[in-house]
């Protein structure tokens, strides 16, 4: 059956996306939804909401406002309540219920703004795609509404595509920065872990940005086509590939085309990455590098960038699929909600929060440039 | 870009007048898109010799699949004019606004105007604003004006003045606005008068005034507009007269 999981979990849907992108940039977020709690958001899908403050809400949308179309009700609560907390600005998406009566989130958008006087967008979302869309969204409308002309600085890195729906709060954001300053380079914007709106403003005076998941290729090409700054996509992970990926920044800041993660081959393939393809392809380039493990990648998802995949790769979000490719290796990397359907193959769990939300947090390993010992168990 | 939004109450010839306008600019030598906004999708046929588009609805309920490119959804008529009907869910279930809202946003998704790059888009839209998904075509980015199709006859005139306050209604929301009225006349007793009495109380100018003819008739049987019949009828004159009109509207604009 298409689309079907009877075994598997299914992604953060995309307005979980939106919120994760946009927690910590001091802005007011409202996903126009039924009921007044927004734990399916924030409790259950951002680990952050548990060490600190952000404006996220639930408009409480009721029948009648939906079948009425009472979008004033909406508009004046948004007016009231960001003229109260006076926020960076305002950022609306719509769940399922708006997205199919058609309501003009744009527009109501529109109109907060000139009631308050505060920056207002709609993110797209409907509550039916998963995380990577609703991120990328709210990235692109971020960098869109607050990115400003700057001269550039050399060395200087945007990081874009961080949320700990894909970095989960262990250390690898951190490490990627650390990385970035060993290698030379100044870290400019993480987009959005660890920066604030006026680090979003200077983000194109980088020299070049690095999109370490598909939720930042949107805002990444936005900088790219209105201010020519490059970008390189992978995560350093591993030793080698940490260094092929610094060479790649290197290449795309001097104005030359850098593709590391197309650099696998797909010669005698045994293992297979699960996810989300640009942190799966560079898992795979490091186990080639650091291993001598021909991988391929599985994209899990449906909605990463799949650009990224070798022709050896495979995008199979339908669970049936993922089940007969997963039954041709002999070892499976992926987050353990997979292991039922992983068949005979050596197995390492690899916790995505995307995917099993906090329910493995604990085990999530920092991979950022460093010797990859989680594979050890297995005695690889 | 000329971006126009057809309204008015249903069965008053909103199609006729869709169908015969795209001709006539693209006679004038405009690259046009035409866009049927209703479950009827019978708005392009006659620029399609009578061979209908499979509409847009039809194709997801069929495939239950998105088609991957715009020719999967369209077919090219008289004078080059792109035809794309949203069609509807099946009669009496489903929801018809919901498939408006689908169908715009598949036509974002597969870059209908980056790629086919028109001179004009024409929203041909079902009778009454009835709800969110018929207000879609007057939104931002889509018609920037619309056309009210009205004849002398009262129901008539008291659709036209429900889609004007309609239209209205979102002034404040950077939505579309009326250009004015096209009467579309049924020979009713004091058609004209009626008529301008309307566009009076409004503020709303008469932009085109199509006679009753036998040709519009005559033609759509052949699965024709009369543009393509026989442009040199006075009816056909009348749409060529508005096409112009619209162009060159667009190019002050500009």
């Amino acid at each position: 059956m298409n689309q079907t999981a009877q075994i598997l979990s299914i992604y953060a849907a995309d307005t979980s996306g939106v919120c994760s992108a946009l927690f910590e940039l001091g802005g007011m977020t409202v996903i126009h939804d039924a009921s007044g709690c927004n734990s399916t958001y924030t409790t259950h899908d951002e680990p952050r909401w548990y060490r600190g403050s952000s404006m996220m809400y639930i408009s409480a949308l009721t029948e009648s406002d939906a079948v009425m179309g009472n979008d004033e009700k909406f508009i004046s609560d948004l007016t009231e309540v960001a003229n109260r907390l006076k926020p960076e600005f305002i950022a609306i998406c719509a769940s399922p219920m708006p997205a199919m009566t058609g309501v003009d989130m744009e527009a109501i958008a529109f109109d907060v703004s000139h009631r308050t006087g505060i920056p207002a967008f709609s993110v797209k979302t409907n509550g039916m795609h998963s995380y990577i869309p609703g991120a990328a969204n709210a990235f692109e409308e971020i960098v869109r509404h607050f990115c400003e002309p700057a001269e550039r600085r050399k060395g200087k890195v945007n990081i874009i595509g961080a949320t700990p729906l894909d970095f989960s709060l262990k250390g690898s954001v951190e490490s990627i920065k650390q990385w970035l300053r060993d290698n030379g380079f100044e870290v400019g914007c993480c987009l959005s872990m660890g920066c604030t709106l006026d680090d979003v403003r200077a983000m194109s005076s980088a020299e070049v940005s690095l999109v370490i998941s598909s939720t930042g290729v949107k805002a990444a090409e936005y900088l790219k086509r209105e201010y020519g700054v490059p970008y390189v996509k992978g995560v350093p992970i591993g030793k080698s590939f940490s260094r092929v990926l610094a060479d790649g920044l290197r290449s795309a800041a001097a104005g030359q085309e850098a593709s590391p993660l197309a650099l696998r081959t797909g010669e005698s393939i045994m293992a297979a990455v699960l996810g989300e393809s640009i942190f799966s392809a560079s898992m795979a380039a490091a186990l080639a590098l650091d291993k001598g493990i021909s991988a391929r990648v599985i994209e899990t998802v449906g909605e990463s960038d799949l650009s990224v995949l070798s022709p050896f790769d495979l995008s199979a979000p339908d669970e049936d699929v993922c089940e007969r490719e997963l039954a041709k290796h002999s070892l499976i990397i992926a987050d353990p909600l997979f292991r039922p359907i992983a068949g005979k193959g050596r197995f390492v769990p690899l916790p995505h929060e995307a995917f099993s939300g906090r329910c493995f947090e604990r085990d999530i390993p920092d991979l950022i440039n460093r010797e990859l010992t989680f594979l050890k168990e297995t005695g690889l | 870009m000329i971006k126009l939004a057809i309204y008015g109450k249903g069965g008053i010839g909103k199609s006729t007048v869709t169908a015969n306008l795209s001709a006539a600019l693209a006679m004038l030598g405009k690259r046009v898109i035409q866009i049927g906004c209703d479950p009827k999708a019978d708005s392009t046929g006659n620029l399609l010799g009578g061979t209908p588009v499979m509409p847009v609805m039809n194709y997801l309920r069929e495939r239950d699949d998105e088609p991957e490119s715009i020719e999967e959804i369209s077919k090219i008529g008289y004078g080059g004019v792109l035809c794309i009907e949203t069609g509807g869910p099946t009669p009496g279930l489903g929801c018809a606004g919901r498939g408006i809202v689908s169908t715009f946003s598949l036509l974002e998704e597969l870059k209908l105007f980056e790629k086919f790059k028109p001179d004009a888009v024409l929203y041909d839209v079902l009778g009454d604003v009835v709800c969110g998904g018929f207000a879609v075509p007057i939104r931002e980015g889509y018609a920037s004006k619309v056309l009210i199709v009205t004849s002398g006859e009262k129901m008539a005139l008291y659709a036209a003045n429900n889609i004007n306050s309609a239209v209205n209604n979102f002034a404040d929301r950077g939505y579309a606005k009326v250009r004015g009225i096209v009467l579309n006349r049924r020979n009713v007793e004091n058609e004209e008068q009626k008529v301008r009495d309307f566009a009076e109380k409004t503020d709303l100018p008469i932009i085109a005034d199509i006679p009753r003819s036998n040709d519009i008739i005559h033609y759509e049987d052949m699965g024709k507009t009369v543009i393509e019949g026989d442009s040199s009828l006075e009816v056909s004159k009348r749409f060529l007269a508005l096409a112009q009109l619209l162009i060159d509207e667009d190019e002050q604009n500009d």
